[in-house]
This record gives structure tokens, C-alpha cells and sequence, in this order.
């Protein structure tokens, strides 16, 4: 089976470069699954999973982002996003526990802060997609 | 004439400086090698939206709001200049340079009658542009410490940058910053900021896209467009933040090889003079008893 390149960068560093057989990315509209072959697609992402399989659909790596754009072609998919983490790595408590106290702020800041960490804790809790 | 004291003091003052300009070197020599993975390491990004943005800028003229970081306020006055030096000196003419190019630069806008403000980033710039010209800064970032803090250090200047311009602050932004081309060299290099260049890289991009098939875009290109300026505009300063760390890391290995080398040298001589002094003494004692031996 065709593999497509995908990278996953952030500002600070090249987080995942390599070949892969599927990889699906939170669209702004909906999610995208990305198979090799995939049209020219130019999307800005919301805050959601990254997920990265091999050619036999089993799920390599998943990364949480917080937002950025995919720029997606028959060959090669790249993903810029703002701040990359893996999903494994996240802790749960310490995120309900930075919601709870953006829940008292206010401010449009404290808003989109409190939607990434929100959809942080998503991304620990759900695990559709996790086998396609 | 000095005494053999005064001379034993002054190679003992200058080896000790010597072994902490030699230990600054080593210290900058090894904050360049990590200085530097960070800038190779932010470049994918950078050279990635950059290819994005300029697939795209072509497609959008004109427009109110957002759309601005791109196509300018139509105004050409009001400037805005930044100057990006360290935070520390002992580092040759790094500073120096970009002050004196930055004022420069300022004095030229001027003179053709432009309304020019700064917003120096760095303790040095800043500190020289308090003495000279203090009533013109609107605001200042020291102790951004990039290396350490990473992208979050340029947000900061980006989002205050952002702020002025939709308040119709300014209508160009230029950043005068050290281009890092080698460990040894830097290039005082001014880069306009706001609204967006993308006059040099439109033309390599058109080549490649005449042969490429169109994007699809979604949402759609405005709404990309909306969030990619602003985001560009951070990536662009975080690269100008990285590059200018790099940049003074080897302005002070350089500076401080030369300082240590120096501090050899004078070492050499005055180790020259104070043997040849001892040597004068010792001459003259023998005179001494050899005349008063003959003498009786």
C-alpha cells in the first residue's frame, strides 16, 4: 500500500517526519482523514487530536494541538501547529484543575484558553478513532 | 621607572582577566551550538508558512480588519522601528551596530518626514534609545530570554505589536535585528514586518504553482488567511529573536577570543619588561660592588 510523508511541526521544533498510511487532523469544519492520494486541501485546524497511523490502520502516535493549519497534498501532508503535545503525556488532573481556575477569570483570552483546555481534556477522555 | 612590584601586580591583574574572558568564551561558545539547534530547529515552520502564506496572499487584494497585516493601512507615515539587541554587552560591536543602524535609520525616515516611534527589544537598545531619543518609544521588552522561554517571548512582542497597528498606531513596522550568517559573522539586516513583504518570495512561489493544481481551502481563504497573518507575524519575530541570540552568542565567542588573545599578548610583553627590569637591577647592584670594591 502508498504511504504519504507527514510532517507535524511546531514553532520550536519538528516534532514527527515520516512516512505514514493514514493520519486524521481536526478541520476547523469536521475532522479529516487523510489517506495517501488525498486532494490538494489547505484547512486551519481547532484545538483537537492529531492522529498518525501506519499502512495497516493501527495507530502510531497521537498529539494533541492546539490549533494551526494543515496543508495537505497527494504526496505529503503537513500540520503547523501552534504548541504540540502528546496525548500520553497529558495529566488529567492538572488540567481539570487549570479549567477550573479559567472558569473564575474573565477575558477573551481566558475564553480561548479555557476551549483548548477543554478540548485537551477531550482528547484524554474519548478514544474513537483510536482503531479505524 | 616602576618598580618589580608594580610590574608582578599588573601580570597577575591581567591573567585573571584573562581566564575570565577565555571562560566567557567557552560559556558563549557552547550557548551558540544550543542557540543555534533552536534556530535550525524553528525554521521547518517558518519556511513552511511562509510557502503557505504567499500561495495565498496573491488571492486576497485588499480587505478591512485582519486582512491589513498584508495589504497595509494605505497610509505611508507613521513608522514604527525595532531594534533587537541583547541583553548583555561584551560582545564586540554587536549592540553597537544595531543602535547605530536603527538611529540611522530613524534620522533618514525623518528627514523625509515621516513620524517614526520605537519599540526597542533588548536592555541594550533600550538603555542607548532612553539617552537619545526617549520621548519616541512607546514601549520596550527586555529579559525576553528566547532560548529559554521559547515562542511564548515572541507572542508577547507580536500581540503588543498587532494591538498598536488596529489601533492605527503605525503603518509600518520595521525590524532591524543581527542576521546570523556564521558563528564568527553577523549582518545588521532590516526587515519589514507590517505590512507583509511577500514581494521576493511571490515570484520563486508563482513558478512552482503554474505547474501545481489549485488548493481547496477550508473554511475558505479569508478565514485562513485571518489566522495565518497574525500567527505570521509571531513566527516571523521568533525567528529574528532566535537568530539575533545566535548571532550574540558568537559576537561574544568572538569578542572574547580576541579580549583573551590580547590579554596573552600583553602578558607576553609585560613578562618582557619585568625580566628586563630585574635584569637592569641586578646590573646595577654588581656596579654598585664592583665600584666600592675598587675603591678601597
Amino acid at each position: 500500500m502508498a504511504t504519504i510523508s507527514f510532517d507535524l511541526v511546531s514553532p520550536e521544533n519538528l516534532v514527527f517526519n515520516d512516512e505514514v498510511g493514514t493520519i486524521i487532523v481536526p478541520g476547523k469544519d469536521g475532522d479529516l482523514g487523510i489517506l495517501p492520494g488525498h486532494s490538494k486541501v489547505m484547512s486551519s485546524l481547532r484545538p483537537g487530536r492529531v492522529m498518525v497511523y501506519n499502512e495497516d490502520k493501527s495507530l502510531i502516535k497521537s498529539f494533541f494541538v492546539s490549533g494551526g493549519f494543515a496543508e495537505i497534498n497527494p504526496e505529503k501532508c503537513i500540520v503547523l501547529a501552534e504548541s504540540v503535545v502528546e496525548v500520553n503525556s497529558l495529566e488529567k488532573t492538572s488540567i481539570e484543575k487549570e479549567i477550573q481556575e479559567l472558569e473564575n477569570k474573565e477575558g477573551q483570552e481566558t475564553e480561548e484558553q479555557l476551549s483548548v483546555a477543554k478540548a485537551k481534556l477531550e482528547a484524554i477522555n474519548v478514544n474513537y478513532y483510536d482503531k479505524i | 621607572m616602576p618598580s618589580l612590584k608594580d610590574i608582578k601586580t599588573q601580570i597577575n591583574s591581567v591573567g585573571s582577566t584573562k581566564k575570565i574572558t577565555s571562560a566567557m568564551k567557552m560559556v558563549a561558545a557552547s550557548k551558540l551550538r544550543r542557540s543555534q539547534e533552536k534556530a535550525e530547529a524553528a525554521r521547518p515552520y517558518s519556511s513552511r508558512l511562509e510557502e503557505m502564506l504567499s500561495s495565498l496572499a496573491s488571492s486576497a487584494a485588499s480587505g478591512e480588519g485582519i486582512i491589513k497585516l498584508l495589504s497595509g493601512t494605505g497610509n505611508d507615515q507613521n513608522y514604527i522601528v525595532v531594534p533587537v539587541s541583547a541583553d548583555r554587552g561584551l560582545c564586540g560591536g554587536f549592540n553597537s551596530s544595531i543602535n547605530r543602524e536603527t538611529f540611522k535609520l530613524v534620522k533618514s525616515l525623518e528627514s523625509n518626514g515621516k513620524k517614526v516611534q520605537l519599540m526597542p527589544v533588548g536592555k541594550k537598545s533600550r538603555d542607548f534609545f532612553n539617552r537619545v531619543m526617549k520621548d519616541q518609544i512607546i514601549e520596550s521588552f527586555v529579559d525576553l530570554n528566547v532560548s529559554s522561554t521559547g515562542y511564548e517571548s515572541a507572542l508577547n512582542v507580536s500581540n503588543k505589536l498587532q494591538e498598536l497597528y488596529f489601533e492605527g498606531k503605525f503603518d509600518k513596522c520595521i525590524l532591524v535585528f543581527n542576521k546570523f550568517k556564521s558563528a564568527i559573522s553577523q549582518e545588521v539586516t532590516q526587515q519589514q514586518l507590517i505590512p507583509l513583504d511577500v514581494s521576493n518570495s511571490e515570484k520563486e512561489e508563482e513558478k512552482e504553482n503554474s505547474s501545481n493544481a489549485i488548493y481547496d481551502y477550508e473554511p475558505d481563504e479569508e478565514t485562513i488567511l485571518k489566522d495565518l497573518l497574525p500567527k505570521n507575524v509571531s513566527i516571523q519575530i521568533f525567528k529574528v529573536l532566535l537568530e539575533s541570540d545566535a548571532g550574540e552568542q558568537g559576537a561574544r565567542m568572538a569578542a572574547m577570543d580576541n579580549a583573551t588573545r590580547n590579554a596573552g599578548e600583553m602578558i607576553d610583553s609585560l613578562t618582557l619588561k619585568y625580566n628586563r627590569t630585574r635584569q637592569a637591577f641586578i646590573t646595577k647592584e654588581l656596579i654598585e660592588i664592583i665600584s666600592g670594591a675598587e675603591s678601597i
